[in-house]
């Protein structure tokens, strides 16, 4: 497909895809838009000096911004430096500290067709971290990142990663030489795959979701259309780009709509979170969210003498995903900052997860939230019943209805028959923003991604692992996981990765015996929990203590989450199949009762 | 809020006035730590590492900015890498001239 430098006023041109028998419901379609590399091509044709991204750095540092002018001449640097020394389809890691220059290093990804997989940066002083899995699935040929990192703050990335036979690309600080030949870089249609995604998956088996323009193109579509954007629709965040919230809903949303995106430093936020919300005065954002706990953190840490001056009225939508939704948390926020302007309809819980590209369930802008009280004792047996008493009584909120050119049932996970409103089962999704499949995996593939209804055409379905319910105006409730995951603060943590760390941290514990779960605690967090046998030879000899501050200390290290409570077994104790697999839910049932016997 | 580095006023005239003592530094984060992570104060060991005690990352973000504000200073966050006990860090809080710190 030849380039077309299209030219859009606000928001791409929409089309309405005709209704095929696939998706019959009538998919509204940017189908004019090739690629992401379009988009940004046509932003710096059209609007060159305007600035598309700011970067607010902690106290005392000087603001960075790109133009969309520069950004394009930037990236196609980076894009010509790609295709000179490697080809179309070769992977990039990408590695950067919080800043503008990720921004550039992934379009210039997308511009010379290599696919991108934004990574954390592994931590200095962690002994397993996903990173060598990643890099070992995905096989890059490039690493991009900032000289500073390398050269001065993490030399030991620099040789870990040359030492792999993977060569370093690094951004340049200044805008290239515009007049460079333009030839060189390849046409990228929608079917090409724009980045990797490896937020699924343990940290021994990570799994890439494979993310094509066609499926970004989508699902930014849909999440233009539910939040009402516009070109005005100035975003204030701190979510790292490495979480698709970070990099689909910040960075991408604001480069397809035109709208201004500032970001800043996660850790900006964690030590001041009030100064994002005083950003968002300053730029008069309309958009800016988080996970629940950010909003938590907001009440804990409002002090009124730090928040003189600041409007909120300007917050429009103040999205709430990533990590159950809670209805605690939206009512301290929404009564804590009204006095500053921000309207509790602005609250917006949604829902999503990598293997949909992003968004899957959203209200309207202005919506607010709904919330339904059900009770407690129905939901643990997969019931949605009313409940007015007291302690029985649990505030679910909903996430939404499904997007616009999307399909979503709630499905038995057993029968794989579907369910009706009010019935607790799988969430299913199907639509063009679900991915095609995971890198190198066909197994898992067919497993998640190409789910069938039964009785119902054969249409590829993604099974989300979550467990939920419509109600009858098809709102959303997400009311727990099939999948073993545990997710705290965001961030989504496996429980064999937590108990392989336990088991390698003290000869004492054995292998293959033991459990880590999440509970609930009175706030209504999860709250990390393991329980761990302990080799008969070594009962006698070692304090139980050591073993517990041993075990504290390798997952505080390893997965940067601190356990809530730590439980010894005795040799054999722990519930196992027949077959000697490991039975995490009935552990956390015993655990929950009190029924466990505590070694110590 | 106090003299800038690099001044010509001497160090020890930098002094935060009525800075608390090592031990009350000691007991304040005890009883914090506590507080924060669910178990009784008998449990937290004034010299085990940070981590040893299950601190993550963002506990001990918390834990710096809880500080920041009961002393009125302004910490890095490598504070807690570099003393990287309750004991070390109290010790280097209560000795600390005013600015060493603040610098971003």
């Amino acid at each position: 497909m030849p380039h077309s430098h299209v030219i859009w006023h606000g928001v791409p041109r929409v089309k309405t895809a005709p209704a095929e028998n696939s998706l019959p419901l009538g998919a509204a379609t940017p189908i004019d838009i090739p690629s992401l590399a379009d988009v940004l091509r046509g932003r710096a044709a059209e609007r060159p000096n305007d600035a598309g991204y700011v970067f607010l750095p902690d106290r005392g540092g000087e603001r960075t911004q790109l133009t969309y002018g520069d950004l394009y001449a930037r990236a196609r640097a980076v894009a010509l430096r790609l295709a000179e020394h490697g080809r179309r389809g070769d992977r990039a890691a990408l590695l950067f500290p919080p800043g503008l220059d990720f921004v550039v290093a992934f379009f210039g990804c997308l511009l010379a067709g290599v696919i991108a997989v934004p990574m954390m940066i592994p931590r200095r002083d962690s002994k397993r971290d996903a990173s060598a899995a990643i890099l070992a699935d995905c096989s890059p040929r490039f690493a991009i990142t900032c000289r500073d990192l390398i050269e001065i703050a993490r030399p030991d990335l620099g040789e870990r990663l040359s030492s792999v036979g993977i060569e370093w690309v690094f951004v340049d600080p200044t805008p290239a030489d515009p007049s460079h030949p333009n030839g060189a870089l390849p046409a990228i249609e929608r079917a090409d795959i724009a980045f990797l995604q490896y937020t699924s998956g343990s940290t021994s088996t990570p799994k890439g979701v494979i993310v094509s323009h066609d499926n970004l193109l989508h699902n930014l579509e849909m999440i233009r259309l539910a939040f009402g954007n516009t070109d005005r629709s100035t975003h204030v965040s701190w979510v790292p780009y490495y979480h698709d919230m970070g990099l689909i809903l910040v960075i991408l949303q604001s480069l397809y709509i035109g709208a201004l995106c500032v970001l800043m430093a996660p850790v900006s936020f964690m030590q001041r979170p009030l100064s994002w919300l005083r950003a968002i005065h300053e730029y008069r954002a309309e958009i800016a969210g988080g996970p629940n706990f950010a909003f938590d953190l907001c009440v804990r840490r409002h002090r009124p003498e730090q928040m003189q001056g600041i409007d909120l009225s300007c917050w429009k939508l103040a999205y709430n995903g990533a990590e159950p939704v809670r209805a605690e948390t939206i009512e301290r926020f929404a009564s804590t900052f009204a006095r500053y302007g921000f309207a509790a309809n602005s609250v917006h819980p949604a829902y999503g997860l990598a293997e949909a590209t992003l968004l899957v369930s959203s209200g309207q802008r202005g919506d607010g939230p709904v919330t339904a009280a059900v009770s407690r004792d129905g939901l643990r047996h997969h019931k949605v019943v009313c409940s007015t008493q007291g302690d029985d009584v649990q505030q679910v909120v909903g996430c939404g209805r499904p997007l616009t050119g999307e399909r979503l049932a709630i499905v038995d996970p057993e029968s794989r028959q579907r369910l009706g409103a009010r019935l607790i089962g799988e969430i299913w999704v199907a639509g063009p923003h679900v991915a095609q499949g995971y890198w190198g995996n066909p197994e898992a593939t067919n497993a998640v991604l190409k789910a069938v209804i039964d009785g119902e055409a054969a249409l590829p379905w993604l099974r989300t692992g979550d467990l939920g319910f419509l109600d009858e105006d098809n709102e959303l409730y997400i009311t727990g996981r099939i999948k073993d995951l545990i997710i705290i603060r965001g961030v989504n943590h496996y429980p064999q990765d937590i108990e392989n760390t336990v088991q390698d941290c003290h000869p004492a514990l054995r292998r293959h015996c033991g459990a880590a779960f999440s509970v609930l605690d009175q706030n209504n967090e999860e709250q990390l929990v393991v329980v761990q046998e302990v080799e008969r030879a070594y009962r006698q000899q070692v304090a139980i203590g050591e073993i517990t501050g041993a075990i504290r200390e390798a997952i505080t290290r390893e997965h940067d989450i601190a356990p809530r409570e730590i439980v010894l077994l005795r040799t054999g104790t722990l519930p196992q199949t027949t077959s000697g697999k490991i039975q995490r839910n009935l552990t956390k049932q015993i655990f929950s009762a009190g029924s466990l016997e505590n070694l110590q | 809020m106090y003299g800038a580095a690099g001044s010509a006023v001497p160090a020890w005239c930098l002094l935060v006035p009525e800075i608390p003592s090592e031990s009350e530094i000691r007991n304040w984060c005890i009883k914090y730590l506590a507080r924060t992570l669910d178990v009784s104060e008998q449990k937290i060991d004034p010299d085990a590492e940070f981590a040893r005690l299950g601190l993550d990352s963002a506990n001990s973000l918390y834990l710096i900015v809880e500080l920041e504000e009961w002393l009125g200073i302004e910490l890095t966050t490598e504070v807690i890498f570099e003393y990287p006990s309750i004991a070390a860090l109290a010790r280097h809080l209560a000795r600390r001239p005013a600015g060493e710190d603040s610098a971003r």
